[in-house]
């Protein structure tokens, strides 16, 4: 197999395609503390791209409480129960990864989940990790914990639904990253189903051939961002492009976050597929357990993020999360307002800083009113 | 209400969008254009939200032959007027005759505190690109208070100052003059709506035998004026009469993000997000949609009663009224089929012991609903002949609760300032100084009835994987502990 780098790993590793980086990367950014799990961008997705026959069960983005959520079920307990416990002690990951670890003659380690595994959707809703004494106090990280996680398909560097495929019918977009499946080449061998650590790759029934979150392209080649991110009712998620990891731009506010600030993380690492979705870790959860999901560096993240009001690029960065629908491109903070510059560096969203607090007279001469606080 | 009081109302007549539960049990419905498809602007606000919502009309095509909602209102007293021959019912609509709904909502926005100074038709014409208005508050972000804490302005009390002392007679028979506890009209473990209090020279409530009623009645509405004082320490000692019953679980309603009022979440894609029991092929056909409601119970509580994570269980509340007065007699056995609760059980380690939680929002189970998943092969809890789908099997969240009217919210003379003005009123005013009457509380029992395997045969799915709360396999004790990782 032939040797690629994968950034996140800090190390080449094995991938049954030559490395080729596209000449841009689709990326998204989501910070989990925001997030209210209320599904919006899950029917914004189901109602724009799988309302048919045969895809009801699909949910290309879903969101999924944290730990006791998993859509299909447990799919992360038992990808890591197979991949079994591995070294997270350092930059460079020494355990093998889903490439790696593959029974003989296969690709990579995998499983096809049962049909009833996709039931359940919202499994584990608001569950948290056990019961609070009678007078207990929360204290860091908490005692007893859950959060949301939004997931879509992450548009992998090194995709294992496409490294999987034996007609080769799921390709990468040069021009975008993006990784579509062409259903017309698709026997719905469902070889990506079971390569995808992620379960995001779905088998219809209906037209016997699977499909995947498309990363809503016709919008991206617009310039705009995706559903997912667009309908997001807390302003959790940023999507535009990311750079090669040796041409990170401070100026572009997804490298910002991802590898100058290094406060968004990617989902599991260690699976070795270099995902192009990045999280920002829930602050209050057990740093193990977000070491096991978002890999090395999580506590230097977390408290990134705490300080984020000391670092202006990053709160503008974070500031201009779901301010505007284009995709933002290039961004600055001037005099205490980020500002978003879409590709053409036309201007596209001013934020600042600081919400403008504002004391209005208690008498207004020009509408003879009186300006009260309670309604 | 649907068993007691609506059968002495001569006739229901109901407005709305969606066919929701009320719709079931009107003799007429409107059916009315929902936000999307107002072909005249509309606007609105709430009390602690900063902006004020416009809805711009719009050029979207109805879905239905529906008309504007306030064009119901406009017919339907058109009517009075005739039969009245007092055109004052008329003329309180003829904005909406006129189709000058816009001059109506200048008029409104003229005569408010926070909007005055806004021209309406800007603002639609915002609305229509996305952008929000603000409420004209006095401070933005609002700060409550500011006038009074910054510039020693009087508050909108009898006496200009915060008052800690009600001097109306009707809070002095309620012992409610004084800042006291009262305990939750219902769901508590212990007497309920006493009050809690150190004895006071001040107060002085009525009791019982000023009313003429036995202190031991704790019926709905005596409950709520007995008024009897207990200490801390005797608080904690008293129980709640109904627990010797074996209705021992409080069980609360709150309001879900998933839906609130009637929002249409009985939709197939709403309804498998609502919660964990959603399917989309409804693999089990006892399901009343691809999703359901349920209750949310400690894992400890739930296994004392033997019941499993995911099993449909019965529910029932205080027998002499619920889930209606009169439920035991046999000439209402249907109705007391359809009201009677059932739903899934969840273990839910984020409730402590004794508290269970069964959310709001959930369309109950109506006798059309209840045909429909007992005749269709199926099985779903649709009313085969309105298409009200259910998201439950039988009963609902308010088979359990009832109304509680507080006598301190009813009076005549406390003062308050009218909304949106500076003009202080006195005794009723809508959404201000009035009941409440949201149900939301209640004792409960619970009794398995069914398995929660598909079909009733065995577990449901996910505890058998060793995915759920305290029935993890070994692999998911891993897991939450981090532990696929060295660190
Ligand atoms: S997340 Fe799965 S489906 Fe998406 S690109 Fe990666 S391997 Fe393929
Ligand atoms: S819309 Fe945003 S806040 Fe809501 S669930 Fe999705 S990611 Fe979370």
């Amino acid at each position: 197999m032939p040797k690629v780098y994968n950034w996140q790993i800090g190390r080449e590793m094995e991938f049954p395609y030559e490395g080729v980086r596209p000449k841009r990367q689709f990326a998204m950014v989501m910070d989990t503390n925001k997030c209210i799990a209320c599904q919006t961008c899950t029917v914004a997705c189901k109602t724009t791209w799988t309302p048919g026959r045969g895809q009801e069960y699909m949910f290309w983005n879903n969101v999924e409480t944290k730990p006791y959520g998993g859509y299909p079920l447990g799919w992360d307990v038992r990808i890591l129960e197979k991949l079994g416990v591995r070294d997270m002690t350092g930059p460079v990951y020494e355990g093998k990864t889903i490439f790696e670890a593959a029974p003989d003659g296969e690709i990579a380690l995998g499983y096809i989940p049962e049909d009833e595994d996709w039931a359940f959707p919202n499994v584990g809703e608001d569950e948290c990790t056990g019961s609070m004494e009678q007078g207990a106090l929360y204290t860091m990280p908490h005692m007893q914990w859950m959060f949301y996680l939004p997931r879509i398909c992450n548009h992998c560097t090194y995709a294992s639904c496409l490294g999987s495929c034996p007609r080769q019918s799921i390709y990468k977009r040069p021009e975008d990253g993006i990784v579509l499946l062409d259903q017309h080449r698709c026997r719905g061998y469902r070889e990506c189903v079971k390569g995808c650590p992620f379960k995001k790759t779905h088998f219809n029934p209906i037209t016997r051939v699977s499909e995947k979150c498309i990363g809503c392209y016709p919008a991206i080649e617009n310039g705009r961002q995706t559903q997912c991110t667009i309908t997001c009712i807390g302003k959790i998620r940023l999507q535009g492009f990311i750079s090669k990891p040796d041409e990170a731009r401070e100026d572009n506010p997804l490298d910002y976050l991802i590898f100058v600030s290094k406060v968004a993380k990617p989902l599991y690492p260690q699976f070795g597929l270099e995902g192009n979705v990045y999280y920002i870790p829930p602050i209050h959860v057990p740093p193990r357990y977000l070491t096991q999901m978002f890999g090395y560096g999580v506590e230097e993240a977390m408290e990134t993020y705490r300080r984020a009001t000391e670092d202006k690029k990053l709160l503008g960065a974070l500031l201009l999360f779901g301010s505007t629908p284009e995709i933002i491109e290039r961004y600055e903070v001037q005099n205490d307002t980020a500002i978003g510059y879409n590709k053409d560096g036309g201007e596209l969203v001013r934020v600042p800083i600081r919400e403008p607090i504002h004391v209005r007279a208690a008498y207004d001469e020009q509408y003879e009113t009186h300006r009260t606080n309670i309604t | 209400m649907v068993n007691n009081t609506l059968p002495r109302c001569e006739l229901v007549v109901y407005n709305d969008w969606w066919w929701t539960g009320s719709c079931e049990y009107s003799d007429i419905v409107y059916g009315v254009d929902s936000w999307m498809e107002f072909k005249q602007p509309d606007m609105t606000s709430s009390n602690t939200n900063p902006f004020l919502q416009i809805y711009p009309a719009t050029p979207i095509r109805r879905a239905f032959n529906t008309v504007p909602d306030n064009e119901t209102y406009l017919g339907v007293s058109k009517e009075l007027a005739k039969i009245t021959g007092d055109r004052r019912f008329e003329d309180l609509w003829k904005f909406i005759e006129e189709r000058k709904i816009d001059v109506y909502l200048q008029r409104i926005i003229d005569h408010s505190a926070t909007l005055k100074g806004y021209r309406f038709h800007y603002l639609e014409q915002l609305a229509r690109e996305g952008i929000p208005a603000l409420l004209n508050t006095r401070t933005y972000p609002r700060v409550n208070g500011y006038e009074q804490v910054h510039e020693s302005k009087p508050w909108a009390t009898r006496t200009g100052r915060l008052e800690f002392y009600r001097p109306e007679p009707e809070f002095i028979e309620a012992g409610e003059n004084l800042p006291v506890h009262r305990e939750p009209s219902d769901s508590t473990f212990h007497d309920p709506c006493v009050i809690v209090a150190a004895p006071h020279p001040a107060l002085r409530p009525r009791q019982p035998g000023d009313w003429g009623f036995d202190p031991e009645d704790r019926a709905q509405h005596p409950r709520q004026m007995r008024n009897i004082m207990l200490s801390v320490d005797e608080l904690l000692q008293s129980r709640h009469y109904i627990l010797d019953q074996g209705y021992d679980h409080i069980f609360h309603t709150p309001k879900f993000r998933h839906g609130s009022h009637t929002t249409p979440i009985d939709t197939d894609y709403m309804m498998v997000l609502f919660g964990p029991f959603g399917d989309m092929y409804r693999r089990d056909k006892r399901m009343p949609g691809t999703g359901e409601l349920y209750v949310d119970m400690h894992p400890e509580d739930a296994r004392v009663l033997e019941i499993n994570d995911g099993d449909y269980i019965w529910i029932d509340g205080d027998p002499a009224y619920l889930p209606f007065r009169g439920w035991n007699d046999p000439e209402k056995a249907d109705a007391y089929k359809v009201a009677r609760l059932m739903a899934r059980a969840r273990y839910y380690p984020g409730t402590p012991r004794g508290v269970t939680r069964m959310w709001f929002n959930g369309y109950m189970a109506t006798p059309g609903s209840v045909k429909g998943h007992e005749t269709r092969e199926d099985g779903i809890a649709k009313n085969p002949e309105t298409n009200y789908q259910a998201m439950f099997r039988y009963g609902g969240h308010q088979s359990l609760t009832r109304t509680w009217l507080k006598p301190t919210h009813q009076t005549a003379t406390l003062v308050y300032r009218r909304l949106f003005t500076h003009v202080l009123g006195q005794g009723f005013a809508a959404d201000v100084h009035c009941v409440t009457g949201a149900p939301r509380e209640a004792m409960a029992k619970f009794e398995k009835a069914e398995h929660g395997g598909i079909g009733g045969v065995g577990l449901w799915r996910p505890v058998e994987l060793g995915l759920r709360p305290t029935t993890e396999s070994e692999a998911m004790k891993r897991y939450l502990a981090g532990e696929f990782v060295n660190v």
